[in-house]
C-alpha cells in the first residue's frame, strides 16, 4: 500500500516538476509547480509528519505558489522573459542531471539501506515549536533578519525609479560596465569630460 | 541554549537593529536622507560590533578555536577571528561606497544590506548547527544577490545578479541535500553531534557520509569560486558596483572558507583522511586556471575575480594538509583575513577607479600613477601583496601555507603527495606577479603626459591608507595576527579528542 502511495506521490512529483519547467505558459507552469509541491506534502504524510505535511499545503501550495500565479497573471510575460532557446545547453542540463542522478543513486543503493520500517510513533509537532523556542532560537532571530533582508531587497528592486534618479543611474552603470557600445562610449565621454577639466 | 549576551548575539542585536533601523529611518525622513548620513551610522555600527569582538577576544573572554559546541553557536576564537575579518571588510565597502553611491539612489537599503550581510557572514563562522549555518548562509548571500544587481538599469549588472542568484540557489539547495543526509544518517543537526555519528557509523552507511561531505564541500565552494563551481564568478564581479564586488570576493567567499573549516573536521577526522587528496588536486586546479585566466583579462575587475580564484586555491592547500599538519588550519585563516584585507582594497580601488575616470579596462589605466596618485598607490601595495612579495603581508602568509604543505608531505606519509601543493603554490605565485605587474607597468611606465585629477574620492582614500598600513604593517611585524590565528585555529589532527 505505502509503496504504491509512494511511487505515484514520485509520478506527480516528479512529472509536474518537469511539466513546470517545460510548459512554455506560465500560468500551466505555475499550476504545475503546484502539483510538485503538493506532491512533497503527500511524501510528509507518509513519513507520519502530518503537521509538516499541513504546513508545506498551506505555505507553498496555498501562499507561495497563489502569489507565484498573481504575479504571472499581473505582470505582462513578455516584460519578464525573452525567449533564447539553445538546444544544446538543454541537452548537456539534462545530461548533467542524468549524471547526478545515477551517482546519487548508485551510492545510496550501495549503502546499507535496503527497507523501511514502516509504523513509527508519530512525531511529536509540539516539540518542534519547543526546540524553535530553545535550541534553535537564534536561527529564528536570523530567519526574520532574512525576511527583513528579503523584503527591503525585492522592494528597491521592484520599485519604479524616478525620471531624475533614472538619470543619474543610467550615468554610472555605463561606465562601470564597460561592455560594448554604449558602455564604451559613456566610458569614453566622462574620461574626456575628465581630462578636459 | 545560548547566552543572549554571548558575542555573536550580541553582534546580531548590533547590526541587526541597525540593519533593520536603516531603512525605517530612511521612510520616516521621507527619503530625503543624505548618502553619508546613512554611511555614517552603518560604519559606526559596524566599528562598535569589531570593537567589541576585539575586546572579548583580547580580554581573553573566548574559549580558543573549538569547531564543535552543544549549541547552536559557539563563542570561541575561531568565530572572533573571521568576524574581524568579515567585520574589516564590511568596513570597508561600507567607507569606500560613499562617494560611489552618491550618484545613485536608495542610500539607506544599500547600506542596511551590506549590515544583513555581514551578519550572515559572521554567523557562519560562530554557527556549530548544521540548521544555523544555513540561515546564517542565507542571510549572508540574500542581500549580496540584491546588491549585485543594485544598477537595475545597467544590462552586466542585472546579468551579474541573475548569474550569481541562480547559483546561489543551486548551491542552498546542494548545502541542503547534504544537510538532509548528515540528519538522516545521525538524527541531528548539531556538528559535533553529527561528527560523534559518523564516526560510530556502520561501514555500509559511509559512502552516505562522503556524499553529504562531498556536497557541502560542493556547496560551499560556489561560494568559494573553487574549480569546477566558479563559471559565475568572473561574470558576477565584472557586472556588480565594484564595492559589492569587493563584499563579495573579501566577505562572503571568505564565509565560505569558514563554513568549509567546520565540515572538513566532520569529514577528514569521523570518515577516514583519504578524500583530502581530492581537496589536494581541487587546489591545484583552482590556482592554475584563477591565475591563468587572469592573464588573459583585459578589465581590471575581472582580472582581479579571475586572481581570487586563484587565492582560493591557496587557502585550499591549508584545509586539504590541515588533519596532517597542524599549522595548515593556521596558514588557512592567516591567508583569509590577509587577502580580505588586499582584495578588499584592490576592488575599493578599482570603485574609486569607476567613479572618477568611469574606466576599468587595463589600456585605460595609463598613467593613473600620475591622475590618481593615492589610489595607484594602495592598488600597487595590494597586487605587490596578493602576489606575495616581501615584506608585505601576503608574503607571510603564503609562507605558512606552503610551509605546513612541507609540513604535512614529512610528518605522514599518508600526505606524501602534500609538498607538491607548496610547489604548484610557488609557481602560480610567480605567474600570478607577471599580471600584478603589467597592471603596475601600465599605471606608472606608460602614459607620460596625464594630468593629476582635481580630488580623489576621500572615502576611497581612508580605505587605501587604513589598508596600506594593514599591508605594510603586519608585513613587516606579522607576529600578532599569527598568535592570533594560532589561538584561533582549531587542532584537528587525529588525536586531537574531536572524537571521543
Amino acid at each position: 500500500m505505502a509503496d504504491a502511495a509512494f511511487v505515484a506521490l514520485s509520478v506527480l512529483t516528479v512529472g509536474s516538476a518537469i511539466a513546470a519547467l517545460e510548459l512554455r505558459s506560465m500560468i500551466y507552469g505555475s499550476i504545475a509547480l503546484m502539483g510538485t509541491l503538493g506532491g512533497i506534502a503527500g511524501f510528509f504524510f507518509l513519513l507520519d509528519s502530518p503537521f509538516v505535511a499541513l504546513f508545506q499545503i498551506a505555505v507553498y501550495v496555498g501562499s507561495i505558489a497563489v502569489l507565484i500565479l498573481f504575479t504571472v497573471m499581473l505582470v505582462r510575460r513578455e516584460l519578464i522573459f525573452k525567449k533564447v532557446e539553445d538546444p544544446r545547453r538543454r541537452l548537456a542540463g539534462i545530461g548533467l542531471m542524468l549524471v547526478f542522478m545515477v551517482a546519487v543513486g548508485a551510492v545510496v543503493l550501495d549503502s546499507g539501506i535496503k527497507q523501511v520500517s514502516a509504523g513509527g510513533p508519530p512525531v511529536e509537532f509540539t516539540e518542534i515549536g519547543e526546540d524553535f523556542l530553545t535550541y534553535y532560537w537564534p536561527a529564528l532571530v536570523l530567519m526574520a533578519l532574512v525576511l527583513a533582508a528579503s523584503v527591503t531587497g525585492a522592494l528597491v528592486l521592484a520599485r519604479r525609479e524616478e525620471p531624475d534618479g533614472a538619470a543619474a543611474a543610467a550615468e554610472i552603470p555605463a561606465a562601470a560596465g564597460e561592455g560594448p557600445g554604449a558602455g564604451e562610449a559613456g566610458a569614453e565621454g566622462v574620461e574626456h569630460g575628465q581630462r578636459a577639466g | 541554549m545560548i547566552d543572549p549576551g554571548s558575542t555573536p548575539m550580541i553582534v546580531v542585536a548590533l547590526l541587526g537593529t541597525v540593519g533593520v533601523a536603516l531603512p525605517l529611518i530612511s521612510v520616516a525622513r521621507g527619503e530625503r536622507g543624505s548618502n553619508s548620513f546613512y554611511a555614517a551610522i552603518s560604519l559606526g555600527a559596524l566599528a562598535a560590533a569589531i570593537g567589541y569582538v576585539g575586546y572579548q577576544a583580547a580580554a581573553g573572554n573566548v574559549a580558543p578555536g573549538a569547531l564543535l559546541s552543544a549549541d547552536v553557536v559557539s563563542d570561541d576564537a575561531f568565530g572572533g577571528f573571521f568576524a574581524i575579518a568579515m567585520l574589516a571588510v564590511a568596513i570597508m565597502t561600507t567607507a569606500g561606497s560613499i562617494n560611489y553611491m552618491r550618484r545613485m539612489q536608495h542610500h539607506a537599503v544599500y547600506y542596511s544590506l551590506i549590515l544583513l550581510s555581514a551578519i550572515g557572514m559572521v554567523l557562519v563562522a560562530y554557527s556549530t548547527d548544521l540548521v544555523m549555518l544555513f540561515v546564517a548562509w542565507e542571510l549572508m548571500s540574500i542581500p549580496t544577490y540584491v546588491l549585485a544587481g543594485f544598477h537595475k538599469r545597467n544590462p552586466s549588472s542585472n546579468e551579474a545578479a541573475i548569474k550569481y542568484f541562480l547559483f546561489g540557489a543551486l548551491a542552498s539547495a546542494v548545502i541542503i541535500y547534504g544537510i538532509s543526509i548528515a540528519y538522516g544518517l545521525t538524527g541531528s543537526t548539531n556538528i559535533a553531534e553529527v561528527v560523534r555519528g559518523f564516526a560510530a557509523l556502520d561501514p555500509s552507511m559511509v559512502p552516505l557520509a562522503l556524499l553529504a561531505a562531498g556536497l557541502f564541500i560542493a556547496g560551499f565552494g560556489f561560494k568559494m569560486g573553487l574549480v569546477p563551481f566558479h563559471m559565475w564568478l568572473p561574470d558576477a564581479y565584472e557586472g556588480s558596483p565594484p564595492p559589492v564586488a569587493a563584499l563579495l570576493a573579501a566577505g562572503t567567499k571568505k564565509a565560505g572558507f569558514a563554513a568549509a573549516l567546520r565540515v572538513v573536521v566532520m569529514g577528514a577526522v569521523a570518515l577516514n583522511l583519504d578524500w583530502t587528496l581530492a581537496l589536494g588536486i581541487i587546489a591545484v586546479m583552482t590556482m592554475t586556471v584563477g591565475n591563468v585566466a587572469a592573464i588573459m583579462q583585459r578589465n581590471l575587475a575581472r582580472m582581479l575575480a579571475y586572481s581570487s580564484i586563484g587565492h582560493a586555491g591557496y587557502i585550499l592547500i591549508g584545509l586539504a594538509v590541515a588533519p596532517f599538519s597542524a599549522t595548515g588550519s593556521t596558514g588557512a585563516m592567516f591567508h583569509v583575513l590577509n587577502h580580505a584585507v588586499m582584495k578588499g582594497a584592490a576592488f575599493i580601488a578599482v570603485a574609486g577607479i569607476v567613479t572618477t575616470l568611469a574606466v576599468t579596462h587595463l589600456d585605460k589605466l595609463k598613467g593613473l600613477g600620475r591622475r590618481m596618485p593615492i589610489t595607484a598607490l594602495g592598488l600597487t601595495v595590494s597586487l605587490l601583496a596578493l602576489a606575495g612579495v616581501p615584506p608585505l603581508n601576503g608574503f607571510w602568509s603564503k609562507l605558512v601555507l606552503f610551509g605546513s604543505a612541507i609540513d604535512a608531505g614529512s610528518a605522514s606519509a599518508a600526505a606524501s603527495w602534500a609538498p607538491w601543493l607548496a610547489v604548484a603554490g610557488v609557481l602560480n605565485s610567480a605567474l600570478s606577479l607577471a599580471y600584478y605587474g603589467w597592471i603596475i607597468r601600465k599605471m606608472y611606465f606608460e602614459g607620460e603626459e596625464e594630468k593629476r585629477v582635481r580630488s580623489e574620492p576621500r572615502s576611497v582614500v581612508a580605505v587605501m591608507v587604513f589598508s596600506m598600513l594593514f599591508m605594510v604593517g603586519f608585513g613587516v611585524y606579522p607576529d600578532p595576527i599569527i598568535q592570533f590565528a594560532e589561538f584561533a585555529a582549531p587542532a584537528f589532527s587525529a588525536g586531537a579528542g574531536i572524537v571521543p
